[in-house]
């Protein structure tokens, strides 16, 4: 009976386990395997080529620009996509007529997959027939013209995760202890004060949450991409996970995109990393 | 408890044998022997119900108890990429649709049965299909696959601003596009003389017309290909050039990919658009009557009119499931696709070329051409091109494309010069070919 118990958690884990062996490890470590090698058109890995591939990536210019461009989008993404997702939060702090409406509103992008808000971001943002030069009434080729271009998607994946965003913060809201702010009041601060004093400071650990997975989810942004620009005007649009999606199931170079996806890997878990640690000191400080 | 465990357990038993009992007896009540084939396509919107529309009424009329079922795949891409990960264990599907440029693909991967094997096999007679299409999926005199939704490039043009510009004929060439733009914009009302999408299709059409081949060992046909030819018989400099010069002269803005220029056409907003045979439907239906829609050619972007074009879209590919009754269905279900009855229909509603000669003959196709004589021009061009510019075969064509894109969208971006950008084009498909060569022998 006592070995029994000391055994029985382990199958209780079993079926996580299994899945997690399924989905994450083992595509995950075939993907290291396959990015030694020069892989056929079928995707068999065929020719050992040890870190050639790495080599080869990190020195071809295309990749650069990717990683550049990668970086800006981002950085675009997550600072506009938190602003807003903060900005509509505290909007919807305060009760008034309507509120669910706004709420709903704001929370919205969530529910609407990459795919088909890219398919409706296109037609708004046709040079002309679009609504968007309409409305602004300039003439500019939103998606074709590569000064653009980045910039467009950038701002419709920070719309997008901005939905997600507004969640998180309201949540974060709501645990603010109201009493905190009533005393705030008898001492006298003004609106501006309360947030910068109360409101913000008391949403750093979800602010710290919320920002980790905005950057790993602005990273691999893909969707919008594929049906916007296709990566087009020239590299302008080449995010690493399109190069990637291009490279494995365009151009017949499995061994390539495993190599970028390996080094997506380690550019995302460094800067995890990195944000952990800054994190904890900053906080041991206080 | 364990008396409940008991007695679901026995209730399960029961259930079991219940089941197994109705297992035993159903053959009997079915029918004879079905053979099931599958059938793996990409055709979306209107074009995908017409595929249906056909299907379904094989599947009714067909005596032989055979059972088509389509599966719809998404784009090409997705179709091509799908079946790399079926084939590891068997195929599954039997006939599918893959487009022109996965051609050498195709054949390099040992996949299929060769459809010259079952033309042989059943005494088919091949001179039913149009020669300038079998000509595009013939290699090593075989022909490979079943031509089946085949269309060529030609030029639109809004005939109300040509009218209003005093232009009696449509231009043959880029130079007298440029000749036109002034009047077309001053007097034809029109924002921008010409939408060109900037299309890898273009390109290859654009050498097709000048007569030259995209790469060496005969374009690819004779053996596989190991390096494009372009860069050196200068056909890649000149559409370039004179797409550039278009473009600088502010008559060809950027307009996207593909077919974007089609939506600025539609709007009434260029006087020229190029795209597909197999928009014309869909362009008519769009521009609903505000204008009249002529078409014309694909213009030459030399002085040299005389090259014909090559054919795009798809074929049908058989599979091989090592199954002789399967083999005999797809078979069966082909010479159906490609009779003329069902090609009359498939090109009225798709605007696709009747692949089968005979299709010319058949009722739906002479009035679809009376409600739609634009159609013309697109068969008049085909039968005006010879076999021999049946377009190039690389293995590495989708990515080609996309650096032929790519390319052509910084040149016009960045306002680099044609000559330096011919160059990269040939390097990276050139870097592109070895590589894949070299891996996959």
């Amino acid at each position: 009976m006592k070995a029994w118990k000391k055994i029985s958690p382990y199958f209780f884990v079993v079926p996580s386990l299994a899945i997690f062996v399924v989905f994450l490890f083992y595509p995950f470590f075939k993907t290291i395997y396959l990015s030694l090698y020069k892989t056929n058109n079928l995707g068999q890995a065929k020719l050992y080529v040890g870190l050639d591939n790495y080599r080869e990536v990190l020195q071809s210019p295309s990749f650069h620009n990717s990683l550049k461009v990668t970086l800006i989008f981002v950085l675009i993404v997550v600072a506009v996509s938190m602003l807003m997702g903060l900005i509509n939060a505290l909007l919807c702090q305060k009760a008034f007529p309507g509120i669910r409406f706004f709420s709903t509103a704001y929370a919205l992008p969530m529910s609407i997959a990459s795919a088909s808000a890219a398919m409706i971001f296109r037609l708004m943002l046709d040079p002309t027939v679009g609504i968007v030069n309409k409305l602004l009434g300039v003439n500019i080729a939103w998606i074709q013209d590569p000064k653009y271009a980045l910039v467009s998607v950038a701002l419709l994946t920070a719309w997008l995760n901005s939905g997600i965003n507004f969640l998180y913060f309201s949540a974060g809201l709501t645990a603010i202890d109201e009493s905190l702010y009533e005393r705030a009041s008898v001492d006298g601060a003004n609106e501006w004060q309360k947030l910068f004093r109360i409101t913000l400071p008391s949403l750093r650990p979800i602010l710290f949450y919320t920002l980790v997975v905005n950057i790993i989810l602005a990273f691999q942004s893909f969707g919008q991409v594929k049906i916007l620009t296709s990566g087009g005007p020239g590299e302008s649009t080449n995010l690493i996970v399109f190069s990637i999606y291009r490279n494995a199931f365009f151009n017949f170079r499995f061994g390539t995109a495993a190599t970028e996806s390996v080094i997506l890997f380690f550019i995302i878990f460094l800067l995890t990393l990195l944000m952990f640690r800054s994190e904890k000191k900053t906080s041991i400080q206080r | 408890m364990k008396n409940k465990f008991l007695s679901l357990l026995s209730a399960a038993l029961v259930l079991v044998l219940a089941l197994s009992l109705c297992n035993g007896m159903a053959p009997v009540a079915a029918e004879e022997e079905k053979t099931e084939i599958v059938f793996w396509h990409s055709m979306g919107g209107v074009n995908g119900e017409a595929i249906d529309y056909l299907v379904n009424k094989y599947n009714e009329e067909n005596d032989k108890n055979i059972h088509v079922t389509t599966e719809f795949q998404g784009s090409y891409d997705d179709a091509i990429n799908k079946l790399k990960s079926a084939s590891i264990g068997n195929m599954a599907a039997d006939l599918v649709q893959v487009y022109d440029i996965g051609t050498r693909f195709m054949i390099d991967s040992g996949w299929v049965i060769p459809m010259q094997d079952l033309i042989d096999r059943y005494d088919y007679d091949v001179t039913q299909i149009e020669p300038n299409i079998a000509a595009y999926y013939t290699v090593d005199d075989k022909l490979y696959s079943m031509p089946f939704n085949s269309s060529t490039p030609i030029l639109y043009y809004n005939q109300d601003m040509l009218d209003k510009a005093g232009i009696k004929e449509a231009p043959k060439s880029f130079a007298e596009i440029a000749e036109m733009a002034e009047d077309l914009m001053d007097k034809g009302g029109a924002g921008e003389p010409i939408s060109l999408s900037i299309y890898g299709w273009f390109f290859e059409q654009f050498l097709c017309k000048q007569g030259l081949p995209y790469v060496d060992n005969g374009n690819g046909r004779e053996d596989k290909a190991t390096k494009v030819v372009f860069d050196e018989n200068e056909g890649a400099l000149n559409i370039l050039k004179a797409w550039k010069d278009l473009h600088d002269q502010g008559y060809a803005p950027v307009v996207g990919r593909v077919d974007a220029g089609l939506a600025d056409f539609v709007a009434g907003k260029s006087a020229f658009t190029i795209g597909s045979t197999a928009s014309l439907k869909e362009i008519l239906e769009n521009v609903d009557n505000r204008f009249q829609v002529g078409t014309a050619y694909l213009p030459s972007v030399t002085d040299e009119t005389d090259g014909g074009v090559s054919i795009g879209g798809a074929s049908l590919w058989a599979l091989n499931n090592e199954d002789e009754a399967k083999e005999e269905a797809v078979w069966d279900f082909i010479t159906f696709m490609i009779s003329p009855a069902s090609q009359a229909y498939w090109n009225a509603q798709t605007g696709y070329f009747p692949i089968t000669v005979k299709a010319h003959d058949e009722d739906t196709f002479k009035e679809n051409i009376e409600q739609f004589p634009q159609f013309m021009t697109a068969i008049d061009q085909l039968h005006d091109s010879s076999p021999e510019s049946q377009g190039a075969l690389i293995s590495v064509f989708p990515e080609a494309r996309q650096i032929i894109e790519g390319e052509i969208e910084n040149m016009l971006n960045k306002d680099l010069d044609p000559e330096e950008v011919v160059k990269t084009m040939a390097e990276k498909i050139n870097k592109a070919i070895d590589e894949y060569n070299m891996i996959n022998e």
